[in-house]
């Protein structure tokens, strides 16, 4: 499970490991992430993960045998820490009026909507990092008979909290903007507030659940908003 | 001191007029993007002589076309791209610190030298703070480009500011490169030598698809390289897309790809970068980072 090393520019490096995004790798990275920011806290700016990889940013040029080193005196036995429990439940309401593309993604698929909606409520997703848009979450756990390759020609736009399918990756877009991804539903939920000291609800690691509403039930949550919840 | 407010009133302008400082550092892990100046070496200039704060937010101008009148009294700076600039009518140069009057009217025209104009003001523009930072960006702060009657607040002293530092010369030259040197990005070793020694020798074009997120290249490159697995990308990250683009991440770009990250500029590079006009040749000098 030890990573690669590598120095991009003076101030920017990263780590990668030679394997596909698992809880696993997930539960290594968020562990090894910890430990460099407890042994580099003052040389570090910030950290980021990526599916496979970690990069950092430092403060000042840092020579990377410096990390090299580091990355040599980890013990490969170490225990990680176990990834953290909590579930987020997202309510999605599943349909044309909140998902255009659900009856073409079925037909794609060979399957009928609610098979569609079925196979996209039943696993938990685990997420891994946040990216692409403010709130963005990176999840992993899309059925196969869920993967749909990406749209040729993206939309120009995507609706607020638009939950859709894209190669075989799923998430939720927290603000509108144009995507290539199939819409299959909706969430009335909140996933970014700027105006918090953390804009997001849920961290990396926790895992998130979406869970079947009513246009009716949409509606209501639309106009009296509530903050997600978890279990 | 006396710390009243003034407004900066945004008579009329063309597209791509922001407020920027030193961007949000450390929200990237919420997916938000780090903005600031494009010119970090502009903007750092003007806040310089203005004895600012480093961080303090300043005026980004892009285009010509722009009109603006000062509510109060006050210091500014220009550095940046040469243009031809008015104040209340008359020619000034395009760089330096001048004193504002009540009233005063600073108009913008065309750009002779360079794409990106900084206006400081002292103690920096007052628009919103949010995660750390007034650069605008959409659905962040409440206004992602300037508009025509715009309101942007600032200090003013009640006293008639004045400025009797000697000139300083603001010296440009360095912007005037088509020669930049790049690092090899995370993934330029899974290039065939052929497409490296490519990217090494060939001459590109920028190309009309410039903004704060991204520049594109003209040139397409044959790419051999699949997609990847969702990595963090970085302004001044290059990427090679599987159509054979070159797109140069800029600060407001995203902050993870899946794109092979072929090449990675240093600050300065982008600074260099971000003067340069549309159409014009660029050419990669690759140096190692140890």
């Amino acid at each position: 499970m030890k990573p690669r090393f590598k120095q991009i520019s003076p101030l920017i490096c990263e780590f990668e490991w030679n394997s596909a995004a698992s809880d696993e790798l997930l539960q290594y990275q968020l562990t090894f992430k910890k430990n460099l920011q407890q042994d580099f806290d003052s040389e570090i700016t910030e950290l980021r993960l990526g599916f496979k990889t970690l990069a950092v940013i430092l403060s000042n040029p840092l020579n990377s045998s410096v990390f090299e080193d580091w990355l040599n005196s980890l013990n490969p036995e170490e225990i990680s820490s176990f990834l953290p429990e909590k579930i987020w439940e997202i309510p999605v309401c599943y349909s044309l009026a909140t998902g255009r593309d659900l009856s073409s993604l079925a037909k794609l698929k060979n399957i009928n909507q609610e098979e569609v909606i079925s196979l996209h409520t039943q696993p938990l997703y685990r997420i891994h990092f946040y990216g692409f848009l403010p709130g963005f979450m990176y999840l992993n756990g899309l059925k196969a008979e869920l993967h749909t390759a990406r749209k040729s020609i993206p939309d120009r736009e995507v609706p607020v909290g638009s939950v859709a399918i894209g190669g075989s990756q799923t998430g939720i877009y927290p603000s509108s903007s144009p995507g290539g991804w199939h819409l299959i539903g909706q969430t009335p939920i909140s996933l970014f507030d700027p105006k918090l000291p953390i804009p997001v609800f849920a961290a990396a690691g926790e895992r998130i659940e979406f869970t079947p509403i009513t246009i009716r039930e949409f509606d209501q949550l639309a106009r009296h908003p509530r903050k997600p919840e978890f279990r | 001191m006396i710390r009243d407010i003034g407004y900066l009133k945004i008579l009329k302008t063309g597209p791509g007029t922001s407020v920027q400082d030193t961007g949000r550092i450390g929200y990237a892990q919420y997916g938000v993007p780090i903005s600031g100046a494009l010119d970090s070496k502009s903007f750092a200039w003007v806040n310089h002589l203005l004895k600012n704060k480093d961080s303090d937010a300043v005026l980004e101008i892009c285009q010509p076309g722009l009109k603006l009148q000062f509510g109060a009294p006050t210091l500014i700076c220009l550095a940046g791209a040469k243009a031809a600039i008015k104040l209340n009518g008359g020619i000034i140069a395009s760089d330096g610190i001048y004193e504002i009057r009540e009233s005063d009217q600073l108009e913008i025209g065309a750009f002779r030298l360079g794409s990106v104009l900084y206006l400081g003001i002292k103690n920096g523009f007052q628009s919103d703070k949010i995660m750390n930072s007034r650069s605008w960006y959409s659905d962040i702060t409440s206004s992602q480009f300037a508009k025509k009657g715009d309101q942007i607040p600032y200090f003013t002293n009640q006293d008639y500011p004045s400025y009797t530092a000697s000139k300083v010369k603001w010296d440009f030259n360095w912007a005037q490169k088509n020669v930049i040197e790049v690092f090899a990005g995370p993934e330029w070793k899974l290039l065939n030598k052929k497409s490296q020694e490519l990217i090494e020798s060939m001459q590109f074009t920028i190309s009309e698809l410039k903004n704060r997120m991204a520049v594109q290249l003209s040139e397409l490159l044959p790419n051999t390289l699949p997609e990847m697995a969702t990595a963090p990308v970085f302004p001044g990250t290059v990427q090679l897309t599987s159509g054979g683009k070159l797109i140069i991440l800029m600060k407001d770009a995203q902050v993870t790809g899946g794109y092979p990250r072929i090449l990675q500029f240093s600050e300065e590079g982008l600074s260099v970068l971000a003067q340069i006009p549309t159409r014009q040749i660029i050419k990669f000098q690759i140096k190692k980072s140890h």
